[in-house]
């Protein structure tokens, strides 16, 4: 029988150490190389702005300038925050750029532009979740049909290191039918997708279903398009998406995740690794139990949009309430930064902005933790932190004994 | 000027008030046992007898046994000589003893470091209630060394109502003992050197002859586990999974800590009657709080309220809980050392709660459960198809089946041909039936005199259909006396009731027996 590691084209996942059905190791793609479990800021690259505000974007602006380590955010090194972003192709489509700032966007890719210093791993989405009623994504304003093969054009100009098929997300009340013809439009758009990409290329298939059922559902469709071998052989990496809606059901959320785990076992993927896209915040330590690898979040910048100030991954306080001296991050150990956030600024999204930025580095240090748990000899060290940090909260402390009893082998 | 005074205490109402708090004749054994072992005693014998002039309680121990100044604190108020609560010493409060008040006669007999002494008091609970400060009378013997231990006699201990000791039997004993007092104790799950100590009580035969003694250790010690469901009607039942000794540090406040030891079991009916059960199983089972390792009260809201706590039997000693003088409630409940416990043990149980065995064991509950419905289905199927083959005809035992019989008899071709077209068992008039074209309004019943004993108008009726007319002299008895404000005869030969309350009505009678 044929050996699991030949199996799959290129090892970019190679795991170092589980604890149930957590794991952690690092994705080494080209010359980037991330460890995870992890979390991946979204940053909008372009955000319709020429390259003199860093393409724009108001807070992701500040945040790009955070990236860049910019005197305008006093110049620290945050650059250990962004060893992997998530960036999409609807951040184009999103702005409404006319046809000649489409194509300066994408002349030449983000890792190569002077305005950027980002040297981290670019995880690409296809945007599928803005999803036209055509099938392609509004690209009026630039005058393109913006359907798969433009999406991996677009990827590929960016110079994605992890590209994601163009899919169709589906519902919570998508009834059965419903979902079958998703999976079979999103099918063709893979099969597409493969045809334009090649095995150089890191592809990551997307996922659309809450349980073991629609998953499985899904995966039949799939083959039935592109055929059992393809399936098998061309993927790297797997991107379960669609969970947006049920972001604050966390009992769904862990079912959908270990689910897909278990689908992808039963289909022979087991050790390709699995992105959750669109979640983040409280659910990442329970979904990095369950097998989760990778995760993506604006959450950290909506956060912030909001006036609130994370003190951690389940709790936050009104940003004009904080005492930032309670906090040691390189946002409010740095003065210039407190009194931005204090409200002594002229634009709001310096503020804001550096309030994202400490959002982000209290969701990546958390990020920090749960890998050091898992890499800890033994599952005890992940049930310890599981049961200290959302044990003890009374709204996840349900979610948290279900993702240590069926995980991490129970307490007793 | 000034002058200093120092705030007086009534000796008498002391004593008399701390007394008056036990009633129970157990709670004199609960203390005994305590104070046996805090002397260091491995065997504790104690004999209750029921005399005329109230319970004569005798416990006799081989503990090191009292010098003058420990029978001295034996006799006091609020001086005990184990102030220090050195050497895991349970009572310290000099209050227990006091108990043995409340009798005609306390009778101590001890020998410790070669001193035999013997102190007689009389009529203490008399004295006290006369207001008088009752005393005893102290003999003092040099013995040989080596022998010590205690005897105490309590003669006429004045039990409170409902605490007789007739009352009394070896099975409520052994279920006290081993919920209220030391012999319950959990301590030695979190010690290498617990002490162990043989109890052993006798009751007079006036009060329980149905066995010599009761004998037991200091050990609350669960049923053996059985993680897989057994056989018969009530698999789960015997369920029972342990859950080992856990020390859960809490912190109060100020960065202060305190430590919960907790053990317990989940367990079904029959796992937890291995235990010396008294009574309903829900007034002894859930979450105790221990001190000493000894029971005082439950926290079973620590539970969650869908897990029945009935199946929980967990005892959390904490040492610094504070308890009441009679050891039956814990008097800091509003300090922050008590609610961080209960907080931490309510953490803790919902570990426990969504244990997977837990939920196994509860879907075996429930599996039983439906099991035992769909046996007694079958049972009452069985009886069923019994009184089919035992009758002779169809009959029918509820009007639905009334309706079934009228279209059997249309099968059968009797005429005139009656078809049920809407039949609503709810309404007043339930049925609408065709005759030839017409439809007439029906009432069906199984017998003509439910549809008076329903009460149901007649006015708006076609038709009544019915099995049979039933007791032929009720309805003579309605023809007499009227029905609602009518008149009623009934032409059973033309099938025909006349309702006349100024208006006359023609209703008529189908018998469906005579049309089979």
């Amino acid at each position: 029988m044929e050996s699991r590691s030949e199996q799959f084209k290129n090892d970019i996942f190679e795991i170092s150490a589980e604890a149930g059905d957590a794991r952690s190791g690092s994705l080494q793609i080209g010359d980037t190389k991330l460890s995870t479990p992890n979390l991946l800021p979204v940053v909008n690259f372009y955000a319709g702005g020429t390259d003199a505000s860093l393409y724009g974007g108001g807070i992701h602006r500040t945040i790009k300038e955070f990236m860049n380590g910019d005197e305008v955010v006093n110049g620290g090194d945050y650059s250990r925050y962004f060893d992997g972003v998530m960036t999409s192709v609807a951040s184009l489509t999103d702005y409404g750029i006319s046809r000649e700032r489409y194509e300066d966007y994408i002349a030449a890719p983000i890792r190569e532009r002077d305005v950027f210093d980002f040297n981290g791993t670019l995880f690409l989405d296809s945007g599928g979740f803005k999803f036209l009623g055509d099938g392609t994504l509004d690209g009026s304003n630039f005058e393109v049909d913006v359907d798969q093969e433009a999406i991996v054009e677009i990827q590929r100009k960016l110079g994605g290191d992890v590209l994601v098929n163009l899919d169709r997300p589906i519902e919570p009340d998508d009834d059965y039918s419903t979902r079958v013809k998703k999976a079979r439009l999103t099918a063709e758009n893979v099969d597409e997708f493969l045809n334009l990409t090649t095995q150089d290329d890191t592809r990551y298939l997307t996922l659309h279903g809450y349980n073991y059922s629609m998953l499985d559902t899904f995966l039949t469709e799939v083959e039935k398009v592109i055929g059992r071998d393809r399936v098998h052989r061309e993927f790297d990496g797997v991107a379960l998406g669609s969970l947006v809606p049920l972001k604050d059901n966390k009992g769904k959320l862990i079912t959908a995740v270990s689910d897909c785990r278990e689908v992808l076992s039963d289909w022979g993927f087991e050790e390709l690794p699995l992105h959750v896209l669109g979640i983040s915040s409280s659910a990442i330590p329970l979904l990095a139990a369950v097998g989760a690898d990778t995760f993506d979040s604006s959450s950290y910048i909506h956060s912030a949009i909001n006036g609130k100030y994370d003190t951690s991954l389940y709790n936050s306080e009104p940003v004009d309430d904080v005492d930032f001296t309670e906090c040691d991050c390189q946002v409010c150990s740095d003065e210039m930064l407190v009194e931005r956030m204090k409200g002594d600024v002229e634009y709001q999204k310096d503020k804001l902005g550096a309030v994202a930025m400490h959002n982000l580095i209290i969701q990546k240090e958390e990020i920090n933790r749960i890998q050091s748990a898992i890499q800890s000899p033994g599952d005890d060290a992940l049930i310890s932190y599981i049961e200290q940090s959302l044990g003890r909260e009374k709204s996840m402390q349900q979610h948290a004994h279900r993702v240590v009893n069926e995980s991490l082998g129970g307490y007793f | 000027m000034s002058t200093t005074k120092t705030p007086q205490v009534n000796e008498v109402n002391e004593f008399l008030e701390i007394a008056s708090d036990f009633e129970d004749p157990l709670e004199v054994i609960r203390e005994s046992l305590s104070n046996s072992y805090d002397a260091g005693a491995t065997e504790v014998e104690i004999t209750i007898r029921d005399r005329p002039i109230g319970s004569e309680i005798v416990i006799e121990d081989d503990g090191e046994g009292m010098d003058h100044a420990d029978l001295e604190s034996f006799f006091d108020l609020g001086n005990s000589t184990k102030r220090g609560r050195q050497n895991g010493s349970i009572g310290y409060k000099g209050h227990g003893t006091k108990i043995f008040y409340k009798s005609e006669e306390v009778l101590v007999n001890t020998t410790k470091n070669g001193l035999n002494l013997r102190a007689q008091m009389e009529q203490p609970w008399e004295k006290l209630n006369n207001r008088t400060m009752p005393e005893y009378v102290l003999n003092e013997e040099a013995v040989k060394e080596g022998n010590s231990g205690t005897h105490i006699r309590i003669t006429g201990f004045k039990s409170g109502h409902g605490f007789s000791p007739a009352s009394l039997t070896y099975n409520k004993i052994e279920h006290y003992l081993k919920w209220k007092t030391l012999a319950g104790s959990t301590g030695h799950f979190f010690t290498d050197d617990f002490r162990e100590m043989e109890i052993t009580v006798t009751l007079g035969d006036e009060i329980d002859d149905t066995r010599d003694q009761l004998a037991m250790n200091n050990k609350l010690e669960f049923p053996t586990e059985q993680r897989e469901p057994g056989e018969g009607q009530f698999s789960e039942s015997r369920m029972c999974k342990h859950y080992p000794p856990r020390e859960l540090t809490v912190e109060t406040e100020n960065g202060n800590t305190t430590t919960v030891e907790v053990v317990g079991m989940v367990g079904g009916k029959d796992a937890r009657n291995e235990l010396p059960t008294y009574g309903k199983h829900s007034a002894q089972f859930g979450v105790w709080l221990a001190k000493d390792h000894i029971k005082v009260e439950r926290v079973n809201d620590t539970i969650s309220h869908d897990n029945e706590f009935l199946h929980f039997f967990f005892i959390a000693n904490c040492q610094d809980l504070e308890l009441s003088a009679n050891r039956e409630k814990i008097r800091n409940k509003s300090s922050p050392v008590y609610q961080a416990v209960v907080e931490e043990l309510s953490h803790y149980l919902s570990k426990i709660a969504s244990d997977p065995w837990f939920k196994d064991y509860l879907s075996h509950r429930r599996k039983a459960k439906l099991t035992r419905r769909a046996e007694s289905q079958q049972s009452s199927i069985e009886k069923r198809e019994q009184r089919i083959h035992e009758r002779n005809q169809f009959t029918p035992s509820n009007d639905a089946e009334v309706v079934l019989g009228l279209e059997r008899s249309n099968r059968f071709g009797t005429e005139p041909e009656i078809t049920v077209e809407d039949y609503d068992p709810s309404a007043e008039v339930n049925a609408l039936v065709r005759q030839d074209t017409n439809l007439y309004a029906s009432s069906i019943h199984c017998q003509l005199t439910d549809h008076f004993e329903a009460d149901k108008p007649l006015e708006s009726v076609d038709k009544i259909i019915c099995w049979s007319y039933g007791d032929r002299d009720d309805l003579s008895e309605l023809e007499r006396s009227g029905y609602h404000s009518g008149e009623i005869s009934i032409d059973f030969e033309n099938e025909r009731l006349i309702y006349n309350n100024g208006r006359r009505h023609n209703i008529h009678i189908v018998t469906v027996q005579d049309r089979l």
